[in-house]
């Protein structure tokens, strides 16, 4: 047998341990096992069936971005000693890391998606123990565990180098991966020092930065002519939606679990969803002008307003409210379908658009449920379906966006000089 | 059965892993949840205030001595982009992006006139790293960085790396370039400069 598959192997136990009072992520390797950082030869690159390698690369990003969030819930839940959350959280850092896998098996073959799981499952453990050093006050835990993310993101850096065959350099990619093991790290620490402020910036900030990693890991690792369309505008635009609007999942469901626990740091949660909702407004107000900006962000304040409601409905078992604020969403889904049928010239059918934002409140209620009822394995599974889910509808959204605003720019070049004696 | 010495070996390590688990779990608990907050969901309301960015009024390129004023440029009845009236006043395409705005913001100005050099005349010589400064209508300014330049046949201009929205904050600079057709007192080319924030 060799050293991976006992480690997986190993990663498998793990998850059946359910009576320990201190869960680990269910895929993780003992913290003290070697990084395996080389990949395999082969090179770039053979994506999935019906995905297109720019398909891919937003694949990437999204489950960078959200490695991070799951990362952050799983720190915090083991900082709050809420054994149950964190055996859930882990578990869904465990699926995330499983859909990391695939797509690193699309690209580069079995050998280098063994060899990433194992170190990336390496990487996940070494910030759970952080964070058990934090709840237990254990100066010395803290810094084994940083001193092995240091050691496991630098082999992490190596092997995404190895596989760009040096379009990525080393130094460039181990920096960006040191950068998202600090802003986990001082997200947890400000957390545990209840400064939920700043936590919640950094919180942010992780997200935006890991996603960000899915792309320059993605423009190197594809071919040249692959990662060319990663400039193209059309992708540049659903990569940002996709990426402001599975922030505002993250975000969303951040908030209504701290407000469904009734936890402190709701506020600095919901003071970080209105920074995600200022700029999708910016984003709305650019694309269809300021009036349809304005109008964009009442209805959306009207949703997260209205889901905020029947977390507190729930959290205080008022039945009426609760009644009142699905009520509420309801009534919002159609009114923002109508405004983005609207806006893009009915690029996208209208019902069909409050379908899927009824498919989002929903899991989004749903969650919500779920964590009232302290069923968190639940609650992380359909939080993990909304951020997924979010991805389809940004693409609809972008293709519609893109191609409304395409087809009032002006064409071909600009009338601007007449004289003949430009400097050439 | 053959798969009993697996099983066991399974079972054994299933154990030794859950021991270790067990023993490396903190001592005592951590100190418990901090008491209720104060300002409860209950009392939240999202944001609404909708924070616009005010319009562009003027354009200074410090390494080409540009300092003028802005007009607004649309799209002309033949579908191409509106040019300045006037040679030393550059134009701002109003039905994109403000400056700032996520999104490409686009800056047109004349090379030259019948009568010579006009408000661009020097753009192509912009390096990489000069800073282009935009001030807005409530007094703010907003700066971008050089990041590279174009020169593109009218006839093959990129529309969607110039004008398509992105929702990335960015600056493009456009004037002509190239050869110089007489008989149509029309260049042939035209000069696309990229700027970030």
């Amino acid at each position: 047998m060799t050293p991976a598959v006992v480690i997986l192997v190993g990663a498998v136990l793990l998850a059946g341990c359910t009576a320990a009072p201190s869960p680990t992520p269910a895929s993780a390797a003992p913290a003290s096992a070697a990084p395996h950082t080389e990949p395999m030869p082969g090179g770039p690159l053979s994506t999935t069936a019906g995905q297109s390698p720019a398909d891919v690369a937003l694949q990437l990003e999204a489950l960078l971005g959200q490695h991070s969030v799951l990362v952050a819930d799983m720190m915090r839940s083991r900082i709050r000693n809420d054994a149950d959350f964190a055996q859930a959280a882990s578990t869904a850092v465990t699926r995330n890391t499983d859909d990391l896998t695939a797509v690193v098996k699309a690209m580069f073959g079995d050998q280098a998606a063994m060899a990433f799981r194992t170190t990336w499952s390496e990487h996940t453990t070494a910030f759970f123990n952080y964070a058990r050093g934090i709840a237990a006050n254990d100066t010395a835990a803290r810094d084994d565990a940083r001193a092995q993310l240091v050691k496991f993101e630098s082999g992490l850096g190596d092997f995404f180098a190895g596989a760009s065959q040096g379009r990525l350099p080393p130094a460039a990619a181990r920096s960006a991966l040191t950068a998202h093991v600090d802003h986990l790290l001082r997200q947890a620490d400000e957390y545990a020092a209840r400064d939920y402020g700043r936590a919640a910036d950094d919180y942010r900030t992780a997200y935006s930065h890991a996603f960000g990693i899915g792309q320059t890991l993605a423009a190197t690792l594809l071919p040249p002519d692959e990662a060319a369309k990663l400039d193209q505008p059309s992708w540049r635009l659903r990569s940002e939606l996709d990426r402001l609007l599975g922030e505002h999942i993250a975000l969303a469901v951040a908030a209504l679990r701290a407000g469904a626990t009734e936890s402190p740091d709701f506020p600095a949660a919901a003071a970080s969803l209105d920074q995600n909702t200022d700029q999708l407004t910016a984003a709305m107000g650019a694309l269809f002008g300021p009036a349809a900006g304005q109008q964009f962000m009442q209805l959306w304040a009207d949703h997260i307003d209205a889901l905020v409601g029947y977390t507190s409905a729930v959290a205080g078992n008022d039945g009426a409210g609760r009644q009142a604020a699905l009520d509420k969403l309801r009534g919002f889904e159609g009114k923002l379908a109508a405004f983005l049928d609207t806006a893009t010239g009915s690029r996208i059918p209208s019902a069909e658009l409050a379908s899927a934002f009824l498919h989002h409140d929903q899991m989004l209620t749903e969650q919500v449920d779920a964590m009232a009822n302290k069923d968190y394995a639940k609650a992380h599974e359909l939080a993990y379906n909304a951020y997924q889910d979010m991805f389809g509808l940004a693409k609809q959204l972008s293709v519609a966006f893109g191609d409304t605003v395409a087809a009032q720019l002006p064409q071909g070049g600009a009338e601007t000089g007449a004289g003949g004696t430009a400097p050439r | 059965m053959r798969w009993r010495p697996v099983a066991c070996v399974v079972l054994g390590v299933t154990a030794v892993v859950c021991s270790v688990i067990a023993a490396t779990a903190p001592p005592s608990p951590p100190p418990a949840p901090p008491p209720a907050v104060s300002a409860s969901e209950a009392s939240f309301h999202s944001v609404r205030s909708y924070a616009d960015v005010a319009e562009p009024v003027r354009l200074r390129i410090p390494a080409l001595g540009v300092d003028a004023p802005l007009t607004h440029l649309g799209v002309a009845p033949n579908g191409t982009i509106e040019v300045p009236a006037d040679f030393a006043v550059p134009g701002w395409f109003d039905q994109g992006p403000r400056p700032g705005q996520p999104g490409p913001a686009v800056i047109l100005g004349h090379v030259d006139s019948k009568a010579g050099p006009a408000v661009f005349y020097r753009l192509n010589r912009l390096p990489v790293g000069a800073v282009v400064f935009v001030d807005r209508a409530d007094g703010s300014t907003v700066d971008f960085r050089v990041r590279g330049m174009q020169h593109v046949a009218k006839t093959a201009f990129p529309t969607d790396l110039v004008y398509a929205p992105t929702l990335e904050p960015s600056l493009r600079l456009v004037t002509c370039g190239g050869p110089f057709d007489h008989s149509r007192s029309s260049y042939l080319d035209n000069v696309i400069v990229y700027a970030d924030p």
